[in-house]
């Protein structure tokens, strides 16, 4: 018989992906009302996997065998339909371009509600107590697309809870966050907390969570260790320095002495997003772009590739850049590893090279989108080291990467500044502390800040982030 | 989510009658039929407020109308121009099936078509076909910048090679937006056994019997005379 005060309990639970021997076994925790679980643990650790067993993806949409049990509330999930798990779970996808069935804020917000044939009368109250709950005034009735991230988050939020959900759960929400809306996020998490629901939040990244936490459930090859405080998580071993963000230690970057300027913009704006943007950029340096979501750091990334065209001022560029998106599905065209490095530099052995250096010569046959996440990524690093652009821009390229994929990312990125300019945007602060010579803080389509980043003028960045945290203000719950 | 000085059309009617319209250029004389789909669509496309979409279908339709009967006076005819007619003969749908598309959110056309007894899996799938016309669009522009970016030529001279290097991370994009909007909709409740309800189902109004008896009795004199 199982013990009914426990909201979650999971009894020897299993998963293996048939022909693979990838998956998790022996998962045993006991979740209770009102605690904020952090669910963590290395790319392929089995995160994931055991994410997708609590909202019932597995088994309903993803195949192979499921052992063991989990209950909610006392009750045998096995025996739930989908429908029913609902109920129970609500889930907050990692993507916000398909966490959405419409493009409408209040049609979304009742579109579960309507699946599940709530009268209009209910469907009303509900929208009212949520619009109450999470603060959505001013957010009903707007085309999700226009929304900021801090915005949509909090929609999907509401969306997620609309069915009166116990138990929430979290996607690696700060992939896709700034690190202001990250903090805010922790805010409404204890807010949360305190309305008794109990909140897994499964995520690389865990700052924004600290002084929260009731639980830990490490993953490690599939099997689960469980934590039950910050404190004995942070004395297990494993890589908890991101708690205390600011607070990291890195290696101070060998002074640059040689400047020679690949890119000036001058005096650029664009719209009403950019005002008066001047900066330079320079071989052998490493510039990180920081700002909040939607402040214009991308757009300005356009505007030096020449995708868009500046309104006023004037940019000038050695050649045309080479951007690494953030998604890398984008960019990737070739038959085979090899090939798509082949289309930068017709050179076998440089490339032969290259996939060497990165580990992938065992997939250098492969499709490119056989590959997985970080063996992607790493093969767009090998365009840019193949590359013959004088500048590399790249695009958060450390959102979703747990703290050893972001450390080899940054070593990778650094080995590039040799041979180009590299522009990172960003707002990883562990990641900018790691490789950035120079800092440039955009804030409201101006340049607030640009530094280089030493001893001295870390507490320049601190401030810049500590900034961007106070921006977030109208992401709080009301209460 | 409507103006109220303007007719909020149930988006059954426009749904019913954008099915029906074409079908009817089998049954009916198209040139009675093209000339009463044209004034229809104008007048409910001013009632509904949408002024700029109304002058753009008389605009369209003016000139290739122009055009066919320019050509026909000079006694020109060429096979090209029966490709014009089609479109004279279906400007009109074209419009109001944009206007579909436009104004109405898919919770909106979900219920409409929940409403007309279609199965759940045929709705679901219109609803997310639907859906997914503007992030496709989207996802070609990215990709087609990517290449511009990557120095891939989208070129005319070599369509095939190009072809491959646009479909083909379309393709793979398809399928993992498929599976993550598959796992949305899941837990949203997409395939909940119960009869779906609607926040912005409408009555049926006396102005919504009145545009469906104008549409059937033209649909009527075209059949009669």
């Amino acid at each position: 018989m199982v013990e009914n005060d426990a909201v979650l309990e999971a009894v020897d639970l299993g998963f293996t992906y048939p022909e693979s021997d990838e998956g998790i076994s022996h998962i045993n925790f006991k979740l209770y009302k009102g605690e904020v679980v952090l669910l963590t643990g290395d790319s392929g650790s089995g995160k994931s996997t055991l994410l997708k067993c609590l909202n019932g993806l597995i088994p309903s949409v993803t195949e192979g065998k499921l052992e063991g049990h989990l209950y909610a509330g006392g009750k045998d999930l096995a025996e739930m339909k989908m429908h029913e798990r609902n109920r129970i779970f609500g889930s907050v996808f990692q993507n916000p371009r398909t966490q959405f069935f419409t493009e409408n804020t209040t049609a979304e917000l009742v579109f579960t509600l309507e699946n599940y044939g709530f009268s209009k009368e209910d469907m009303q109250k509900k929208l009212d107590k949520l619009t109450k709950e999470f603060g959505l005034e001013g957010l009903l009735n707007r085309n999700i697309h226009t929304l900021s991230s801090g915005e949509r988050q909090k929609v999907a939020l509401a969306c997620a809870l609309s069915m009166d959900q116990m138990i929430l759960l979290f996607d690696e929400p700060s992939a896709n966050l700034d690190y202001g809306s990250a903090m805010r996020l922790g805010e409404i998490i204890r807010e949360l907390k305190k309305r008794k629901i109990t909140v897994i939040v499964a995520d690389h990244r865990f700052y924004y969570l600290k002084d929260i936490i009731d639980k830990v459930l490490l993953m490690k090859n599939g099997q689960l260790e469980v934590y039950n405080s910050e404190e004995d998580f942070k004395s297990s071993g494993y890589d908890t320095r991101s708690f205390d963000l600011f607070g990291i230690e890195t290696v101070s970057h060998t002074e640059h002495k040689w400047c020679e300027c690949v890119t000036e913009v001058e005096n650029v704006s664009y719209k009403d997003i950019l005002k008066d943007v001047s900066l330079q950029l320079c071989k052998g340096e490493i510039t990180a772009l920081i700002g909040s979501n939607g402040v214009g750091k991308t757009t300005l990334a356009r505007l030096l590739c020449g995708s868009i065209k500046p309104g006023k001022g004037h940019i000038s560029n050695t050649g045309m850049p080479f951007y690494i998106m953030q998604d890398p599905d984008y960019q990737l065209f070739g038959t085979s590893s090899e090939n798509e490095l082949l289309m930068v530099r017709k050179d076998p052995g440089a490339v032969d090279g290259v996939l060497d250096s990165l580990g992938l010569t065992k997939q250098k046959n492969s499709h490119p989108f056989d590959l997985s996440g970080g063996q992607k990524q790493r093969l767009q690093i090998g365009m840019a080291i193949l590359c013959d652009r004088d500048l590399i821009i790249f695009d958060e390229p450390t959102s979703g990467l747990d703290s050893k994929s972001m450390e080899r990312v940054s070593r990778r990125i650094s080995s590039l500044r040799d041979k180009a300019s590299i522009l990172v945007i960003s707002h990883d602060y562990e990641f900018i502390r790691r490789v950035a010579d120079r800092v440039v803080y955009l804030d409201d389509g101006r340049i607030k800040s640009s530094f280089e980043l030493n001893e001295s003028t870390v507490e320049n960045l601190n401030s810049a982030f500590k900034e961007m945290q106070d921006k977030a203000q109208n992401l709080n719950l009301e209460e | 989510m409507h103006n109220k000085h303007f007719l909020n059309v149930n988006p059954v009617v426009v749904l019913l009658i954008n099915l029906v319209a074409p079908t009817m250029y089998i049954f009916t004389k198209a040139s009675f039929l093209q000339f009463f789909l044209l004034g229809f669509v104008t007048v409910l496309l001013a009632l509904m407020g949408y002024f700029r979409r109304m002058f753009v279908l008389l605009g369209i339709y003016a000139v290739f109308y122009g055009i066919f009967e320019a050509c026909t006076a000079a006694g020109y005819y060429s096979g090209w121009m029966s490709y014009l007619i089609i479109m004279i003969e279906f400007v009109p749908c074209l419009a109001l099936a944009s206007v579909l598309i436009s104004k109405y959110s898919s919770s909106e056309l979900l219920s409409a078509l929940e409403g007309v007894h279609l199965p759940r899996t045929v709705v679901v799938a219109t609803t997310i076909t639907l859906k997914y016309i503007p992030t496709f669009r989207r996802e070609f522009g990215y990709i087609k910048e990517s290449m511009r970016l990557r120095g891939i030529p989208f070129s005319i001279r070599n369509p095939i090679r190009s072809f491959k290097f646009f479909i083909v991370p379309q393709l793979f994009r398809c399928a993992a937006l498929t599976e993550e909007v598959t796992a949305a909709g899941l837990v949203k409740g997409i395939n909940a056994p119960m009869r779906r309800s609607s926040y912005y189902s409408q009555k049926f109004r006396l102005s919504d019997s009145l545009i469906l008896a104008v549409f059937a009795g033209g649909l009527m004199f075209g059949f009669v005379f």
